[in-house]
């Protein structure tokens, strides 16, 4: 790639510092930070408070009750947002440059004064209810919701990140209150931004967004631990085609090899069609749409993950070939050729990653996360182009075991 | 209706839990656009030029990094699926991967991707989109690669039969699965009827599906890939004279051939069906009513900007009529409205909700036909009509932060016999808008219509009033 890079500044103001790409060609600004903890935070028994309670955030704070805040924010079109994940929270805005201060504010106001009206509270509580029990409508609901416990038993992120039938009636303002007291903290904050705003003005908004937030960390939450291989489970569900999650222990994402594992992973079944998996699965048998394969983040950790979808009567032979083909990666690693192709693809396919302030503020939010340095992705095409065969060859022998590759089938797959 | 896409995007990120109804996933979404006082400026500066074989060529540029989007909008979508072959569109679409005269099969993406890009394309009621994204120096490789297939596409023989398992296990996977999905196709079908360009599934009927063959991809290539038939819009990091260039090298060289206009049906007398109850395996119910409408290229047009308008003001969340009536005083967990002006052809305006559990059906229908009627009635405010023709418009500019929605929207508009003009100035459009138009529109619409159609997706055991 012909020197593409992404000049990220650092700039502090009071006790927080943000990652910052400036670029003035277009009149909008996107912010966007993360707490650690999200839905993971839930004690037993209150599941998916976290991720209630940072959705309704927006839905009333201060002197603005629900619907004014709307109002407020729909006039200026910013749009902000806050989520709990499994295991962390994050809010955001994008906004036009003139309405800046108006999205700090009314940022600030859900963050510190959340209303959590009843009415507004009692609609999202149905809402995720009503989501708990759609998502078990589809194969792949069902694969997902059964999919975590098995591969994480017992460990808090393995549970529904957005709570359960059991769980939600029980979810009153006390205990969004408490999530929230758990979650929004200015300790483990990370905070990016791009657009049209000066390192000045970035740090003379970081205090006033964040410096009201209570001091201290996030509760922690127990290291991920080894992904349990638990074979092949099956879960019924009356559906026509089958929905399969596979999955086995993958790296830190500070482990030396993670680069080389990603490529190992693309080559195999990552984004593109000319992935063995696609090749094999998709193409010349027509078995599938698609099927993917690659790290899940968690807790610092890539977790190697993959789904595929196929009538029930083909899942076992897809099931057959997937197994061949991790097999075959695992014993002999990628070609010269593919291995290039790869390099070549994800060097050049930097700089379309960072066309929108949204996605360069969530990308460096992304390496914060990771815990990059500022340079690493400028770096990243003379590391990925020093990588040769016997590199990856030795990465793939030690990421992929076929015999501990376990799959997760839900729907009525034939001859499994 | 979703486009459909070549592939599905990550699929990692499909592991998440939730499944959002869609309408309600959209309103949870910012409106698309807004200042308070329109642009008096195009939004996108765009510039367009005709070439001697007749395609359109349109050129935006951004500078913000140093890429650029290439779409290439066929004027043909699943509207214009041959009668009995529902599908063939997207089929096609599926098989303009594998190969054209100096491309062979599969190249297409390998070659994008050697170069860091990225590819895919999508088929619509309307058009059949092919696009790439490649560092700005890419751009003439990529042209070269979209132009040979516009000109030829090999369709081999021998990959027919693999693909349209491809496409089948897609179908199974968007819509068999999904009783949601299911319930909106039949709900279409059973407004417009199975055969109407606009009651079938964009993905097809499974056994028309199975019945299209090589022969039909290669007409219906023949009869819409003309170069009059399509647009092309580049944006990003390349001037306009190197655009111009680039265009004319690659695109200028397909030769002209006639182009077959689209041959719609015209819309049926009335509602093949005006009430369909489905029972399904769902946690949750939903109700939808739809009448159709006008578009900007179909029928009384001038109604078409303010149904956008009504839409906002009836089913956009927090502050609109229908959520307080519905959502507010407790009956639905959710309620949307929607319309679609920009199509070719007539159009519909819809209306979902999903009411509480506990709550009667019938009485969440009753509430909703009661604020229709109320309307319908007394008709809006100008206070309501401003609040939402500020709301629609004050995010325009946000269309500039990234690549993707100049080429979209320019392409879309173009390829249905919009002017451009109705993409550079659509705040003032909107902006424009009077409460007595949004009456005049929806008594026009939500009055007696003759193709209207209501429907139920109820759980198992549960009944509502036939």
């Amino acid at each position: 790639m012909t020197g593409f890079s992404l000049p990220i500044q650092a700039v502090s103001g009071g006790d927080f510092t943000a990652w910052l790409v400036e670029d003035h060609s277009v009149p909008v600004v996107s912010l966007s930070w993360s707490w650690p903890g999200g839905a993971a935070l839930d004690p037993p028994g209150v599941e998916g408070a976290t991720s209630l309670a940072m959705g309704l955030l927006t839905s009333g704070a201060g002197d603005l009750p629900e619907t004014a805040m709307a109002e407020a924010l729909r006039d200026a079109a910013i749009s902000l947002n806050f989520n709990g994940g499994r295991d962390e929270s994050q809010g955001g805005f994008r906004c036009l440059t003139n309405a800046l201060p108006e999205a700090v504010r009314l940022a600030r106001l859900c963050m510190t004064a959340p209303r959590l009206d009843a009415q507004p509270l009692e609609r999202g509580r149905a809402r995720a209810l009503t989501q708990a029990r759609a998502a078990l409508e589809t194969p792949r609901g069902r694969a997902s919701r059964a999919f975590w416990p098995a591969a994480f038993p017992g460990h808090p992120i393995a549970r529904p990140t957005g709570g359960t039938e059991e769980s939600l009636p029980g979810l009153d303002a006390a205990a969004l209150r408490a999530a929230l007291a758990r979650q929004l903290r200015q300790g483990g904050l990370l905070v990016t931004a791009a657009g049209a705003i000066t390192p000045g003005q970035l740090a003379a908004l970081l205090p006033e967004l964040f410096g009201a937030l209570p001091a201290g960390d996030p509760p922690g939450v127990p290291p991920l631990p080894m992904i349990a291989d638990f074979g092949l489970k099956i879960v019924p569900i009356e559906a026509p085609q089958s929905f399969a999650i596979f999955t086995q222990q993958g790296l830190l994402v500070a482990d030396p090899d993670w680069e080389a594992a990603q490529v190992v992973l693309r080559i195999l079944g990552g984004g593109g069609f000319s992935s063995r998996l696609m090749e094999e699965i998709r193409t010349k048998r027509g078995l599938t749409y698609g099927i993917y394969t690659g790290f899940e983040t968690l807790l610092g950790q890539g977790v190697v993950l993959g789904t595929v979808a196929t009538e029930n009567a083909r899942m076992a032979e897809t099931i057959s070939v997937l197994r061949q083909e991790w097999v075959r990666m695992a014993a002999g690693g990628p070609t010269a050729e593919e291995l290039a192709d790869a390099v070549a693809f994800l060097t050049g396919n930097q700089p379309l990653q960072f066309t929108d302030s949204l996605r360069i503020a969530s990308g460096l939010l992304a390496l914060r996360r990771n815990g990059r340095s500022m340079d690493w992705l400028d770096r990243r095409p003379e590391r990925l182009a020093a990588l040769i065969p016997a590199d990856t060859s030795r990465v793939a022998a030690r990421l992929l075991h076929p015999q501990a590759l376990s799959v997760l089938v839900a729907g009525q797959p034939v001859g499994l | 209706m979703p486009d459909l896409t070549r592939r599905a995007t990550l699929a990692v990120a499909a592991l998440a839990p939730a499944v959002l109804p869609s309408l309600a996933a959209a309103q949870l979404v910012p409106p698309p656009v807004p200042p308070p006082v329109p642009p008096a400026r195009p939004l996108f500066g765009a510039g367009l030029w005709t070439l001697p074989n007749g395609l359109r060529i349109a050129h935006v540029e951004q500078r913000r990094a140093p890429v650029v989007a290439q779409y290439l909008f066929v004027g043909a979508g699943a509207g214009d699926d041959p009668q009995g072959l529902s599908g063939t569109a997207h089929f096609l679409e599926h098989m303009m991967f594998k190969g054209s005269p100096h491309v062979p099969s599969g190249e297409y993406s390998l070659r994008i991707a050697r170069q860091g890009g990225n590819d895919n394309a999508f088929t619509s009621r309307d058009v059949t989109a092919y696009y790439a994204q490649v560092e700005a120096s890419r751009l003439p490789m990529v042209a070269m690669l979209e132009s040979d297939r516009q000109a030829v596409a090999l369709i081999p023989a021998d990959e027919v039969a693999a693909e349209q398992l491809v496409i089948i296990e897609e179908r199974r996977q968007r819509t068999d699965v999904s009783p949601r999905a299911r319930f909106q196709e039949a709900f279409n079908a059973a407004m417009w009827g199975r055969q109407h360009w606009q009651g079938r599934p964009v993905i097809g009927w499974p056994d028309e599906m199975r019945a299209i063959d090589r022969q039909a991809l290669l007409d219906f290539h023949a009869t819409h890939y003309a170069p009059s038939n399509c647009v092309l819009v580049v944006a990003g990091a390349v001037t306009e004279a190197d655009f111009r260039r680039i265009a004319v090298e690659n695109f200028g060289a397909v030769p002209a051939r006639p182009a077959t206009p689209r041959l719609r049906a015209a819309p049926p007398a009335a509602a093949a069906s005006a009430r369909l109850i489905q029972h399904e395996r769902v946690e949750e119910a939903i109700f939808a009513m739809s009448w159709a409408a006008p578009s900007l290229t179909w029928g009384e047009t001038r109604h078409a900007y303010p149904l956008e308008v009504l839409a906002h003001l009836l089913g956009s969340g927090p502050g609109s009529r229908l959520h307080k009536a519905l959502v507010q005083e407790g009956l639905s967990a959710w309620v949307g409205a929607s319309s679609d002006a920009d199509t070719f052809g007539i159009s519909d305006f819809s209306i979902q909700t999903a009411p509480r559990r506990g709550i009667p059906p019938e009485r969440v229908e009753s509430a909703l036909r009661a604020e229709i009627a109320r309307l319908l009635d007394r008709g809006v405010t100008e206070a309501e009509t401003t609040r939402s023709t500020r709301q629609l418009t004050a995010g325009a500019l946000l269309a500039l932060d990234g690549l993707g929605a100049a080429p979209r929207m320019i392409g879309q508009a173009l390829s249905i016999g919009l002017s451009l003009d109705s993409v550079e100035y659509w705040p003032a459009h909107i902006g424009a808008v009077t409460a007595a138009q949004v009456t005049a529109a929806a008594r026009a619409v939500l009055g007696p219509n003759p193709i209207h159609t209501t429907g139920w997706l109820l759980p198992e055991g549960t009944e509502v009033p036939a």
